[in-house]
This record gives C-alpha cells, structure tokens and sequence, in this order.
C-alpha cells in the first residue's frame, strides 16, 4: 500500500481472470499509461495480478477504471486482430504484388 | 395459428456480414474506427458495441456505412479487399520512387544570429564553412542517382546566398544533366532575403527556381526572433517577399514561421501579417530540439499543450477568416487533412511512415557529408554524428542508401509495426520521426506515452475530427484544403 499520500493509496492491485484476458492485452494496456502508473504484472494460471503505481502526483483512483476499459479494449483488439489476420496479409499481399519490391525467392 | 410467419422471419440474420482489419480509439464517449487505409468512422459507444458484438442486422443503416468503408464486407464479396490493396499500395506509392527532395547545404554562414537557429550557423571563414564546386558536382551525381521522376533540389544555410555562385552552377549543371535525364527538376532557394539582389531575382525567373523564406509574423517579433546588425530582419524580409513575387510570381513564394515562446500569445497578429502580405497560406509549427534552439534553451520555453493552445487558436481564426471569405490555409492541418480524407500520401517527411529520412529527403553538407535528414545534420552540428550516412567522396550511391545509420531507424522506427502505434485507430494520419525521437529520448522509436510528437499529433487528429464532425462550416473548409 502507498507511502506518499496517507489517505489515499499509491499503489493497486488489480486482478483479470486469465481465462478472458491474455497477458499480452494487459501488456499493451500498460505500455499505453506508462507516463502514469507503473504496472508489475505476475501472470497465473486462473488469474493475473497486477499492481499498478502511480507515479509522483497522479490521481490513482482516477487511473483504475481507465486502466480497466483499455484492458477490455485490449482484448477486444487481439480479438479483432486475430479474425482479420488472413485478409489482412491478403490484402497486403495483392498491394505489393505487382510493385516489383518482393523478392520472389521469398513469396509463397 | 397464423397463416403468415411473423415479420421478424423475414429480416435478414444479422451477422450475415464479416469485419474487415480496423483499429478503434475512444474519444469522449464516440468511438473513431479506421481502416487500414485511414478511411474512417466515427460511431457512439452503442453502435461500435454493436459492430464488436455483431449484432448489426444486415440491412441497417449503419451496415451500409461500415460496408461503405470497408470496416465490413458480406461473405463472399471480394471488391473491399481488392479495393484496399489498391488503396495500400497508393499509399506506399512513394517507397518505389524513393528519394525526390535533395537538400544542398551550399553555405554554413549565415549574418543572422537567431538564437532558435537549428542548424547552428556559423558567422565567417568561407573556406571553411562554403561547399565547394567538386562537392557540389558530386552531390549532383548523387541525385540524378535517384528512380525518382521528380526531383527537388533545395538550397539552404546558413544563408544560402552567401554562396550564391555556387547556386548558379549547380542549378545550370542539373539543368544540363537533365536534358538527358528527363526529370521533372525544380529548385528552391530557403534565404532570409536580407542578401536579396536583383541578379538572384533575374535568375531565379531564369530557371524557375522557388523561393521560400522566414517570417515569424509582426515586424517586433520577427526582428526579435531573427536578429541581425541594423536590427532590420523583417524590413528586409518583406521587402524581399514584395519584390520576389513581382519577379517570380505569387505562387512561387512562400514563407516559414518558428513559434517562439513570444510568439504564443500573438497567433492572430501572425495570421494577418501574413494576410497583408498576400501569403494566404501559413504553416502553424513548433520549435524542433535541434542546434541553438537546444543551446538558448528556446525549444524548452515551452510544451506541447502551451503550443497546442496556440495552434487551436490559430486555426480557430483560419477558420473564420474562411467563413468570412477571405481564403487562408493552415498547412500542417491541410497535409493531416490530405491524409485523413483521401487517398493521396502528401509526402510531409515529418508525417511517413517508412519514416522521411533519406527515402523522402536527403542532405549534403557544405563539407561533402552526406545526411538522412535536414534534422540530422542539425544533429550533427551539435556533435551527434548518428544519421550521418557516408560523405560524396568515398561512398556510394548503394552504400550510403544502405547503409545501417539509414535503415536502422527506418525499421526500428516503422509506426505499423511499433508499441502502441500499431494499435492506434490515427496511425495512418500519422508518421515516424526516428530523429526527433532520438533527439528528445535517446532511441529511434521512443516512448509513445511520453513522447510529445505522440501527444502533440493526436491532439490534432482529435482536434480536426471533432471540428470536422460537429462544424458544416469547418467542414467545407477542409474539405477544400484536402482538395475534395
């Protein structure tokens, strides 16, 4: 628990049920509020448990809910990344076909 | 019992469609949605709820505006992706023909001593600081190496003027080689006009050659930003701005400004000094963390949002000039704009990705060295060698192109494929900066989240969508600077 502000803590712990929430979601989520809180992540089996800090003058309390949604939003992108994975190597593959920049040793 | 099924037999499944690649970013309770390609919407919570859930019917209204924008497609149907690969490799187009602008730093001395200066001009010793003949001649054969079948080559300093002999030769000498080459060849001059005769201008009418010059706004600000001995920079800059266009025409005139921390408060008065001088076009930009910017501590006069302020405030009173009829254009705006509401890639090196450094632009120095970027040679003024790709007289056109101080920024700091960028619904509106990046946190790529070329980019993205959408008025005008 948090040291710098007394009634208010610095430090969270949030846990994600591991079957709903890749480690990678979570990974992005806090890449994306790392000018805000540091995240240490301890991946499991049934859940992930991750404490997020705040750094120096930070609302935390404001930060939970934010972190949470980008979680969520994380999830949903790996999900709409993974369904349009084939044609969007399709599509890139037809773009450059015909531009003379694949080594055709490489194409498949 | 019925005779006729219920009317809810008849509507159409509603997941009879399938997404399409898309990135989403929330925005104050509205979602934007992009495609690969920048095309976008931008739709409530509820309905992107919808889109991620599938639980569109297939025949309402927003299906068709998803299809419309390839964010969806119905099984089977092959034109949105074909349509997309063509709309990628438009994108791209620019990669084949490779390096267009060839920047020729002719003169390192300059009789100006702003203290914004970003390339760190240096006051005397000619021999030392001009670019002699034989550099010149190689940095020419450098540049008719280039595919490109438009090529630009620009003059800059210091003062290029200083060296203007060598202008002359150089502009005649590509014009010679192009005759064969069949280039389409233009050439820029970026001077303060302090040093402005009416023998340049004779020339330039000659060759066609552009002029493109500074001008911070009112005489008090510009001559405080840009001093020099008789404390008459803006005098002397329009003065020069009056004559050149009467010599070469309006549209082959244009001017710069650098914001300043005295600049900040005063973006109208800027706007109508250009205005009074017939420049109806003005480009809104922030100080760059390169050369005496860095040394005066200018560049950290002031952040991101203190400028940001100062850019809404300037596009704020565009834009009603253009509701009033007076015709203006904010440049930065209009490039995004480009990139937001066509297919066309403007080719701003500061907003590619592949990154602009040596692809979209590339320097050689007075001394014969030879530069990813206009920016890494101001880099290199302050002792950083790292985007420095070779020099004319020992390397070659594939060395210095393939160089590993060239494609390892290229790579590392591709925006696709990047933290967070690749996640990032505004991604193809913006670009990769490997030398700002460097400059300000030590590697190519940088830290997104505390990066102020990140914060910076997508508060203008937010900025122009949210007046794009909410403004018919704003509206029109974008979509005139856009060119649609």
């Amino acid at each position: 628990m948090g040291e710098t502000a007394p009634d208010r803590p610095a430090s969270v712990e949030l846990t994600f049920d591991a079957a709903s929430h890749s480690v990678d979601a979570i990974q992005r989520a806090a890449y994306r509020f790392s000018d805000r809180v540091s995240c240490e992540l301890v991946s499991g089996d049934v859940e992930h448990r991750c404490v997020l800090t705040a750094f120096g003058d930070v609302d935390l309390d404001a930060q939970i809910a934010d972190f949470r949604t980008e979680v969520l939003d994380q999830v949903l992108r790996e999900r709409i990344r993974a369904e349009t994975e084939p044609i969007r190597t399709m599509i890139l593959a037809q773009a450059f076909s015909k531009t003379g920049v694949v080594d055709p040793r490489n194409a498949s | 019992m019925s005779r006729f099924r219920q009317l809810e037999s008849f509507r159409p499944d509603t997941a009879q469609w399938e997404l399409l690649p898309f990135r989403f970013e929330r925005l104050n309770g509205r979602v934007l949605v992009t495609n690969m390609v920048g095309e976008h919407v931008t739709l409530a919570a509820e309905e992107f709820n919808e889109l991620a859930e599938k639980r569109l019917p297939v025949d309402s209204p927003l299906v068709r505006r998803l299809r419309a924008k390839h964010l969806i497609r119905q099984p089977g149907d092959r034109s949105p992706s074909t349509l997309l690969a063509l709309k990628s490799r438009t994108r791209y187009r620019r990669l084949a023909e490779s390096t267009g602008l060839h920047i020729f730093v002719v003169s390192l001395r300059c009789e100006h001593s702003c203290p914004y200066c970003q390339v760190s001009r240096q006051s005397s010793d000619k021999e030392r600081y001009d670019m002699s003949l034989e550099t010149a001649e190689r940095g020419l054969d450098m540049t008719f190496r280039s595919p490109s079948s438009a090529i630009k080559i620009e003059f800059q300093g210091g003062e290029p003027l200083l060296n203007f002999g060598l202008i002359e030769e150089i502009v005649r000498r590509a014009e010679q080689r192009n005759r064969n080459e069949g280039r389409n060849l233009g050439f820029v001059i970026a001077t303060n006009l302090a040093l402005l005769t009416d023998e340049v201008l004779e020339f330039c009418a000659r060759h066609n050659v552009h002029i493109s010059t500074s001008l911070d706004g009112p005489a008090d600000l510009h001559n405080k930003n840009r001093p020099r001995p008789g404390r008459n920079s803006w005098e002397l800059a329009v003065e020069g701005i009056c004559r050149a266009r009467e010599a070469l025409g309006v549209e082959r005139v244009s001017a710069l400004m650098t914001t300043t921390k005295a600049s900040l408060d005063r973006v109208r008065e800027i706007v109508d000094c250009y205005l009074e001088l017939g420049l109806h076009g003005i480009f809104l930009r922030p100080l760059s963390p390169y050369g005496f910017a860095i040394k005066t501590k200018s560049y950290s006069a002031y952040d991101a949002e203190r400028w940001l302020d100062f850019y809404r405030d300037g596009l704020a009173y565009i834009l009603e000039l253009n509701r009033r009829g007076v015709p203006m254009t904010e440049y930065l705006s209009s490039v995004i704009l480009t990139k937001m509401l066509t297919n066309r890639e403007p080719g701003y090196v500061d907003l590619t990705s592949p990154a602009g450094i040596g692809i979209g632009a590339i320097v050689y120095n007075y001394d014969g060295s030879v530069y990813a970027s206009d920016e890494g040679r101001m880099l290199a003024e302050m002792g950083d060698e790292t985007f420095r790709l070779g020099h004319l007289a020992t390397d070659t056109y594939e060395e210095i192109l393939t160089s590993e101080a060239l494609l390892t920024p290229l790579e590392e700091s591709f925006a696709p494929s990047a933290p967070m960028c690749s996640d990032c619904a505004f991604e193809p509106f913006c670009g990769s900066d490997p030398v700002y990046h460097y400059a300000t946190s030590g590697d190519f790529l940088g830290r997104k989240p505390e990066s102020d070329f990140c914060r910076r980019n997508m508060a203008i993205f937010k900025h122009l969508l949210d007046l794009y959408e909410s403004d018919p008025s704003a509206r029109s005008t974008f979509l005139s600077w856009a060119g649609r």
